[in-house]
């Protein structure tokens, strides 16, 4: 019999305004890893690390930074809107999210949204 | 497959798993087949502790790598991924020479520079660095899953 796999991944896809959208969410004990795909690619890679300090009683504080593509202020913006409650409901793990989308516009980051939470791993 | 606005085709992200034992340990390995490359994912614990990315291209003869998360000292994840992303290159270019000859089309170059033959090959590789000797016999079965399973990837 094959060993079970260590590494738990859910994954879902939809259309959002008729563009086919896809997302892979993948639970690691010190990293939750989310794909949110247009394109089938990981595609701008962003880490969403929340700021550990202690005590501190006001809104929970995080760092994003663009590991790999383009560094433009609306991945950051769009990477924290997308991917902090993941983060918050993971016990504060930090969060991998390769972005690629066709559209990333506000309206639609709800859906986006909603597809996340249905992958949950965490 | 699926064909989105503009016309360009997405394929379907999928996963595949695999365990092996080597030298006494239970090695586990986790693909994401992606558009135009694969991530893996190797280890016997489920912690990201390395990724590295390789780009191979028609342009270049050795694929060029760099390393995104983890310790830069240790080669292994970004060599690993430039090794592997050579054989995915070449898989897709047979695939597609293959491809090629079934169509017999006279227009083969036009239909050559279509084709994208950029390949990503995103590894993170999770393993105790103090035996070279395990990291050897771990390519070597990833090696022989790529080629049992050409599709996976």
């Amino acid at each position: 019999m094959a060993p079970q796999p260590v590494i738990r991944s859910r994954q879902t896809e939809k259309s959002i305004n008729g563009i086919p959208t896809q997302v892979v969410c993948t639970e690691f004990s010190n990293y939750i890893f989310i794909v949110l795909t247009q394109y089938g690619k990981i595609g701008t890679l962003v880490s969403i690390t929340p700021d550990t300090r202690s005590g501190e009683i006001s809104l929970p504080m995080f760092t994003t930074r663009v590991l790999l593509g383009k560094d433009e202020p609306l991945t950051h913006v769009y990477a924290k809107n997308v991917a902090m409650f993941v983060s918050q409901e993971s016990g504060n793990r930090p969060v991998l999210l390769g972005l690629s989308l066709k559209d990333n516009s506000a309206e639609t980051m709800k859906d986006v949204k909603d597809m996340i939470k249905a992958c949950q791993v965490w | 497959m699926e064909t989105a606005l503009n016309g360009d085709s997405v394929e379907p992200i999928t996963v595949h798993d695999f365990s092996e034992k080597v030298l006494e340990q239970l090695v586990h390995f986790h693909v994401m087949k992606l558009s135009g490359g694969f991530f893996l994912w190797i280890g016997s614990e489920p912690v990201l502790s390395s990724l590295a990315l390789a780009v191979s291209s028609k342009h270049d003869a050795m694929p060029l790598s760099t390393l995104v998360l983890g310790d830069p000292s240790d080669t292994t994840p970004s060599s690993l991924a430039q090794r592997l992303s050579k054989i995915c290159f070449n898989q897709s270019i047979q695939c597609f020479t293959a491809e090629v000859q079934c169509h017999q089309s006279a227009m083969t170059s036009s239909f050559f520079s279509a084709k994208k033959t950029k390949k990503q090959v995103f590894v993170s590789y999770n393993l105790p660095l103090t035996n070279s000797n395990l990291a050897l016999l771990v390519e070597n079965r990833i090696k022989k899953e790529m080629e049992l399973h050409p599709d996976k990837f």
